[in-house]
């Protein structure tokens, strides 16, 4: 078992998908026990896995080799690095807070955790992967179940037709959740395609035979191809990351989405984009990193306050936490532009503390959703009351978000302003602090707005505090950026061999 | 135990008080329980503090007890724990003192609240503790900075207490909102410091230019924390919080933060003259300019508010001409005056239900203890000679003599007097005189636990000049009074003040305020600087906000929307050429065959 451990936390929720399909749709507990367990031996083994990391040692560890198409050299290869365990650690908090929170899901519920659990297989699939063709096979496993979650589960929503390109509303309904599905899927799967384009280019080129990360890192790629087929790489994984301009999927398809679909897509798929560039982009290609750096981080500035001025404007709350969604992943991405020890541990670390954070927000919103039947704020107003368990979460997840020293998020953006001084980027780590402050803006303006005041007025009479189930999500999420908050090297300390690691590929390369 | 384990209780009895209230929720709802608790945890910390002291008087040697916290590259960058040094074992008391008196004096003020409310208002009280220790015991400046946006963020909870209230929710973001813009400064400052020195420690010499940018910004933050002009905007508006939290957070400790900051990172502001120029100019400025906005207000919180951002003028104005001692033993005697001045006026607002002087009158017969505590209180603050305020004044007003052509020490005595008017105009109109309404008659004196905090905090105002010389021992500088010149000038200008405030407002109570205050009344109630800060939230960051989001929606967005847009009417023109009709079709293979033919030939 402790030698395949990465095969089980990649196959268990897979294992429990196929046995939530065996069962009868009318076995309602039955198919929620078996998500929360295949969700549970993942997160279990997650654990596992990080605590067993051999921070001294450092390197790749727990190496398992399966051949899959030998006469390409493509392998089923899965190994930690510093960074996996984190990463599966918060895919793993996130699918059983998912699974626990959508626990009062009405409608197909077999078909929908189905879909949830082979997503979240695809997302761990990803993290351990080594073998590069294999890591898109898993990209994909975890994007496209999301064109069903949305267009199925979702909910949708009127955007009103204005500004240029009005007449495109004759075609199709902005805001509706067939529309959001279909965006979001087209435009990552453009993002694949170029992505796709760069893999086959560096196969190609390295003459190794191999998809072998550790092989293709290896290989000396000419300049030229290096700086074509880096922003391939950085687009095509961005856009999963919500880079700017093309994160526009983010905002409608994280508000149409159904609330455990919004938690893994916020909370994790975005990760995998932003792990795409760094541990692909950035690794393999280091001259074309440093011709593109430059803009890279550029671009992440403008996502951080760009996204979260958009947040500040937004009255529906759900597009409130998609907007923060784009700004705090311009963190992870000015992070990985510094290519500092500091700015690329907390970009790793900001992947986990935003996920934890924005997925108890998705989930704190989905509770407030089912409750009020509205999500327009104006509406709201001395929820508090009703509500207090709700409120504190709430209040919580916005002071991460903000970047309070105590809890997560301060560990990362304080490490990525760090890395970002260190290397000279006042225009990017500027923006970034004012964008941390912004975010206090919007937050505390949403919470004055919801929980606050007097009331809540008689229309909201099924108001109620979280549940059971419920609580658990809330709890797990909510101690994650406390605990991570007060005690950040329980991360960093595997983290940081994992940037040293792969930053110095890097800056040797460069330093050629 | 030794000083660093004493030190470190101080922060694990707030924090278990604050983890079991925060888990336990059952402790929380039920109101008593979570008060016991805290106060435990603030007994247990005082004693552990008062150990410090101790420990520090007989030995004033600095120790440390550290753990690596942040580590990049397998290098520590930043640690946590505790230090214990002459600053925090004198700043540690004084907190822990002040915050047991005002929980204890809470017991008795928030006794109507509902259980759950009550609960939570002890709970937010032990968070308080534990960051304001987090932040008195930090070891570097980026433990001190973690501390300083926790003791934020539970001034937002405690301001915010009456949520269901608009204007404390209002007031309770507004602050937050403050604060953490000046914050930027601190951040900005932590990271610059690092960049030059390699570590958050407060002894690293740097090159003069980065000095003076790194303590500009870190000075910045003490101007949103400290309420100096102008981002004092936010002080007078946090006193929607209950009263016993004014005492403590707004008054006595947590504004204080930025002083204690200064204190903290001396010897890098000894390196930037520049920086103490400004602080100099700003503190005396702000002294002054509070003192005049507190002569016209009615409300008995706000023109203590308004005192406390004068008075703190007054230590960031020492600070600026270099005494750290005279800034520091000034927070500490405001400390012990201001809490208690806060809480006397708890005691009157909590017997006549109402903040406004003129619904008070002749409280001081019906409540001697109240009353009394409020003019000893007042005797502090305005430094008339003997009480503590006067010494710790004299010190300010020593060290700032001389500087800047004497300007800002001309201001700060103009204060002097200012302050004993107008805290003279309280005390006359309160509590002297008649009553003024049936409430003012029917007002009685609180219960003990509301009493006896008074009593303490009274003895520590009146009597707190003794400590002048322990205080600077601790620093190993030494401490002598002497009556001359400049003390004699103080003191007839504090007691010329009181007189005043007697002549103007002893006879004719009531009657209107006289032409100059008048004036100042009514620039006051133009709150110009609030108005700066309204345009620039609603017409520039708001209208910013809107504006992108318009644009990331019509036109950022709209373009992804044309392309879709794009490919669905090419389909569906496309689409015409699928007749459904066989000769079309065949025409198409000739017209195809064709054109390979002619493509072969012209080859």
């Amino acid at each position: 078992m402790n030698e395949h451990l990465l095969s089980v936390i990649v196959g268990a929720p897979a294992a429990a998908a196929l046995v939530v399909m065996l069962l009868p749709s009318s076995a309602r507990l039955g198919i929620r026990l078996a998500s929360l367990l295949g969700a549970a031996v993942s997160l279990a083994g997650s654990v596992a896995a990080l605590v067993g990391y051999d921070k001294a040692r450092g390197g790749l560890q727990r190496a398992e080799d399966y051949p899959l198409v030998p006469a390409l050299g493509v392998h089923l290869r899965f190994a930690l690095d510093g960074w996996g365990g984190p990463l599966l650690l918060l895919t793993g908090i996130i699918i059983v807070a998912g699974v626990l929170a959508s626990w009062t899901l009405g409608k197909r519920d077999k078909e929908f955790f189905v879909l949830l659990l082979v997503l979240v297989s695809g997302v761990f699939g990803v993290f351990v992967s080594q073998d590069l063709l294999v890591f898109f096979l898993f990209y994909e496993i975890a994007v496209l179940p999301m064109y069903l979650l949305i267009g199925i589960w979702g909910a949708s929503h009127e955007v009103r037709a204005a500004g240029p390109f009005a007449f495109v509303w004759k075609r199709f309904k902005v805001g509706d959740k067939q529309y959001a599905a279909m965006k979001l899927t087209l435009m990552l799967l453009v993002g694949s395609a170029a992505i796709l384009v760069a893999i086959f280019a560096l196969y190609l080129q390295s003459g190794a035979h191999s998809f072998d990360l550790g092989d293709l890192a290896a290989a000396r790629y000419p300049r030229a191809l290096q700086i074509a087929a880096f922003p391939l790489l950085w687009l095509g994984f961005g856009t999963l990351a919500g880079v700017f301009p093309f994160h526009t999927w983010s905002p409608d398809g994280h508000a149409s989405a159904p609330t455990a679909v919004s938690m893994l897509h916020a909370g994790v798929l975005m990760k995998l984009g932003a792990f795409g560039v760094m541990r692909v982009g950035m690794v393999l290609l280091p001259e074309g990193t440093r011709f593109w750096v430059p803009v890279v981080g550029a671009v992440a500035a403008i996502n951080v306050l760009y996204g979260a001025f958009c947040a500040m404007s937004q009255t529906d709350l759900k597009y409130i936490v998609a907007y923060s969604s784009v700004s705090h992943m311009g963190v992870v991405m000015l992070g990985a532009a510094t290519l500092t020890a500091a700015g690329w541990n907390g970009a790793v670390f900001q992947m986990v503390a935003h996920g934890i954070m924005t997925g108890l927000f998705f989930a704190l919103v989905g509770l407030v959703y089912e409750r009020a039947h509205t999500r327009a704020i104006a509406r709201m107003g001395g929820f508090g009351t009703v509500m207090p368990g709700v409120a504190a979460f709430f209040t919580l997840a916005c002071l991460s978000s903000l970047g309070l020293p105590g809890t997560a998020g301060f560990v990362s953006e304080f490490l990525v302003f760090l890395g970002a001084w260190q290397g000279g980027h006042l225009f990017w780590a500027i923006p970034g602090i004012l964008g941390a402050f912004v975010t206090a803006i919007y937050v505390l303006k949403a919470t004055r707005a919801i929980f606050w005041g007097p009331g809540p007025s008689e229309a909201f009479h099924d108001l109620a505090d979280a549940r059971r189930t419920e609580w658990g999500a809330l709890l797990i999420l909510g101690t994650g950026l406390v605990v991570l908050g007060f005690w950040p090297r329980l991360l960093l300390d595997p983290i940081d061999p994992g940037s040293v690691h792969h930053l110095a590929r890097i800056l040797a390369e460069v330093a050629r | 135990m030794t000083p660093t384990t004493l030190a470190l209780t101080t922060l694990v009895a707030p924090a278990s008080a604050a983890l079991v209230l925060a888990v336990v929720p059952g402790l929380r709802s039920r109101g008593w329980p979570a008060a016991a608790l805290c106060i435990l945890a603030s007994v247990v910390s005082l004693g552990a503090a008062l150990g410090v002291l101790s420990g520090c008087l007989a030995d004033p040697t600095p120790s440390v007890l550290a753990v690596p916290w942040l580590r990049t590259s397998s290098v520590t960058v930043a640690e946590i724990g505790v230090r214990v040094d002459g600053v925090v074992a004198s700043m540690l008391s004084v907190v822990t003192l002040v915050a047991l008196s005002v929980q204890v004096f809470s017991l008795g003020y928030m006794h109507d609240e509902p259980r759950p409310a009550f609960g939570r208002y002890f709970a937010y009280h032990a968070l308080f503790l534990l960051s304001m220790d987090v932040l008195v015991v930090a070891p570097n400046l980026l433990q001190l900075f973690a501390g300083w946006e926790l003791v934020g963020v539970t001034s937002y909870l405690l301001i915010g207490f009456y949520y269901r209230k608009p204007s404390a929710a209002r007031a309770a973001v507004k602050a937050f909102w403050v604060t953490k813009f000046a914050d930027m400064g601190f951040l900005a400052g932590l990271l610059t410091l690092f960049v030059a020195s390699g570590s958050f420690g407060w002894d690293a010499h740097l090159a003069p230019g980065t000095a003076t940018v790194v303590t500009l910004l870190l000075f910045f933050a003490v101007v949103g924390k400290s309420a100096q002009f102008p981002l004092h905007v936010w002080l007078p508006d946090a006193m929607e919080g209950p009263t016993p939290v004014s005492a403590l957070l707004h008054a006595a400790t947590m504004v204080a933060a930025g002083v204690f900051l200064v204190v903290r990172a001396d010897p890098l502001f000894a390196q930037a003259e520049a920086t103490r120029t400004v602080m100099l100019v700003l503190g005396a400025a702000t002294a002054l300019f509070a003192a005049l906005l507190a002569l016209v207000q009615t409300d008995i919180k706000k023109v203590l508010a308004y005192s406390t951002c004068s008075q703190l003028g007054y230590m960031v104005a020492a600070l600026g001409a270099g005494s750290m001692i005279g800034g520091f033993f000034h927070l500490t005697t405001h400390a012990f005056f201001k809490a208690l001045l806060f809480l006397a006026a708890g005691s009157a607002i909590h017997a006549v239900h109402s903040n406004e002087i003129g619904d008070m009158g002749g409280l001081a017969r019906r409540m001697p203890v109240t009353g009394g505590a409020f003019v000893v209180g007042a005797l502090a603050l305005a430094g008339v000679p003997g009480f503590s305020g006067f010494f710790s004044k004299d010190l300010v007003l020593e060290a700032v003599e001389g500087k800047l052509a004497s300007l800002p020490w001309a201001a700060l005595l103009a204060t002097a007097f200012l302050t004993a008017f107008y805290m003279g105009r309280v005390v006359v109109v309160a509590f002297f005189g008649a009553p003024t309404g049936e409430k003012a008659e029917r007002a009685h004196e609180p219960g003990w636990s509301m009493r006896g905090p008074l009593v303490v905090l009274g003895v520590l105002a009146a009597g707190g000049g003794v400590f002048a010389a322990p205080f600077a021992h601790l620093y190993g500088r030494e401490y002598h009074f002497e009556m001359g010149v400049g003390p004699s000038l103080a003191a007839a200008l504090a007691i010329g003040g009181f007189g005043a405030a007697y002549l103007v407002f002893g006879r004719a109570k009531g009657a209107p305020l006289p032409a100059p205050l008048a004036l100042v009344d009514r620039v006051a109630k133009t709150s110009i600087v609030n108005r700066v800060y309204e345009v620039g939230y609603r017409r520039v960051a708001l209208a910013l906000a809107d504006g992108l989001a318009w644009i990331d929606r019509y036109i950022v967005d709209g373009l992804i929307n044309l392309l879709g847009y794009g490919t669905l009417e090419a389909g569906a023109r496309a689409r015409a050429v699928q007749t459904g009709l066989a000769p079309d079709y065949v025409l198409a293979a000739m017209l195809g065959v064709a054109g390979l033919a002619v493509w072969a030939v012209l080859r």
